[in-house]
């Protein structure tokens, strides 16, 4: 439950932020926030009947040859790219990498976007939170960036449980909804364990070493196995 | 990857995202044909008929439209014959008359004789709505790639269900 049976390639960015994306929506709407597709609806609305356009377009084209359809082609052409024209704003100036739309029970609508940066393993999100009308109707936004390390273990299994809490943290109205979740309630585990600073310690004496080339061998087989015991207690102590 | 299927509207998009590009990719080529006024506006030289001048695999951009002036001798222009499918590039020799109703007469540059063989039984001459554009442009070489598309039919096959793979696995 706690850790996804799927496994991704932990190098590949898009597969990172396409997992962390998929899980805002599971994750908020069992707090019951009730989400909006508007967006996404808007979206395909536009996408298919650009398609219808052009598939019609190349039904009577088909049928009844260039000549005698070409004003409608002609038609087809300027509404094609009408649509198509309306469909890439509505994606890079309202939508805006928009990965959930929601209203928390208490009225607060709740808009968040995500973003990466090519080679840099970190998650942006921002966060915009409206008040309901009756309470002003303002709006906050807040922007947070993470590591996706703090979710993700060495073998690319998406981890639930710290990504839940990074959003319950770093959002106060979903805090407010899975107090449960807020980091300072969690007890933190300890940032090294005894294991990690002999592994630590190891290592450092086969880098002091290297200068006697005889000693090198030996020495750094001892820190390859202080890194195997480096991660396993890890890998234990992210599941528990 | 596949597991976004299960969400219809993630499915739904990705879906659309492919159907987009290749309605895309057809509705430039209408936007062109409807610029030049020409069912088929790029076209690849099929023979050597056209030598020098032009070479086998080369792609040929055509105008139909007669703003500044009529069809006239020495142009290249490509033409479709009655009953044959496949238009042929050669250069108007002669020219009868004026208007819509003039009479042309192609022939190659590399052939001997002039087009009367090619043109469909009992027909001696072409008018100008046979001709399907004139040439004003040409990439050489370019168009190989359709010759050995259309020689080797099972390539189309191949790079089709390529594309469509790489589309429906990708998401970015």
């Amino acid at each position: 439950m706690a850790v996804s049976a799927e496994r991704i390639t932990v190098y590949n960015l898009a597969d990172l932020k396409n997992t962390s994306d998929d899980a805002i929506p599971n994750y908020l709407n069992s707090l019951k926030f009730t989400q909006s597709h508007r967006l996404t609806d808007v979206r395909l609305a536009l996408g298919y009947s650009a398609f219808v356009v052009a598939a019609a377009c190349f039904l009577w084209d088909f049928k009844f040859g260039f000549e005698s359809t070409k004003y409608y082609t002609a038609v087809a052409v300027a509404l094609y790219s009408l649509l198509n024209g309306v469909l890439t704003y509505w994606i890079f100036s309202v939508e805006k990498g928009t990965v959930y739309t929601g209203t928390a029970p208490s009225g607060e609508t709740l808009r968040i976007s995500t973003s990466t940066k090519k080679n840099v393993p970190e998650y942006y999100l921002s966060v915009e939170v409206e008040q309901p009308r009756k309470n002003g109707g303002k709006t906050e936004t807040l922007v947070v960036v993470r590591s996706f390390t703090n979710w993700f273990d060495e073998a690319g299994h998406f981890v639930v449980k710290p990504f839940q809490s990074m959003l319950a943290s770093a959002i106060p109205i979903v805090g407010k909804l899975d107090p449960k979740r807020l980091e300072s309630s969690e007890d933190q585990p300890p940032a090294y364990t005894s294991e990690m600073l002999d592994a630590l310690t190891s290592a450092g004496v086969s880098a002091v070493g290297t200068a006697a080339e005889t000693a090198t061998g030996a020495d750094a087989s001892s820190s390859l196995t202080g890194n195997g015991k480096k991660g396993g207690p890890a890998g234990k102590r992210r599941k528990a | 990857m596949l597991s976004s299927l299960g969400n219809p509207r993630q499915a739904a998009a990705q879906l659309m995202n492919f159907g987009l590009i290749l309605s895309t990719a057809f509705m430039m080529w209408k936007g062109l044909s409807v610029m030049t006024d020409s069912p088929s506006p790029i076209v690849v030289v099929l023979s050597g008929s056209m030598e020098p001048a032009f070479q086998r695999g080369d792609l040929l951009l055509l105008w139909n439209r007669n703003i500044a002036s009529e069809t006239n001798v020495g142009e290249v222009v490509v033409y479709n014959v009655k009953d044959k499918d496949i238009p042929i590039v050669h250069r108007v020799v002669r020219k009868f008359g004026v208007g819509p109703d003039a009479k042309l007469l192609t022939k190659g540059d590399n052939n001997s004789a002039d087009d009367t063989e090619l043109y469909a039984r009992g027909q001696d001459y072409l008018v100008r709505k046979d001709i399907i554009g004139s040439v004003v442009g040409y990439i050489p070489f370019v168009g190989y790639v359709t010759i050995m598309l259309s020689e080797h039919p099972w390539l189309k096959t191949v790079m089709l269900g390529i594309m469509g793979l790489v589309v429906v696995l990708q998401r970015e």
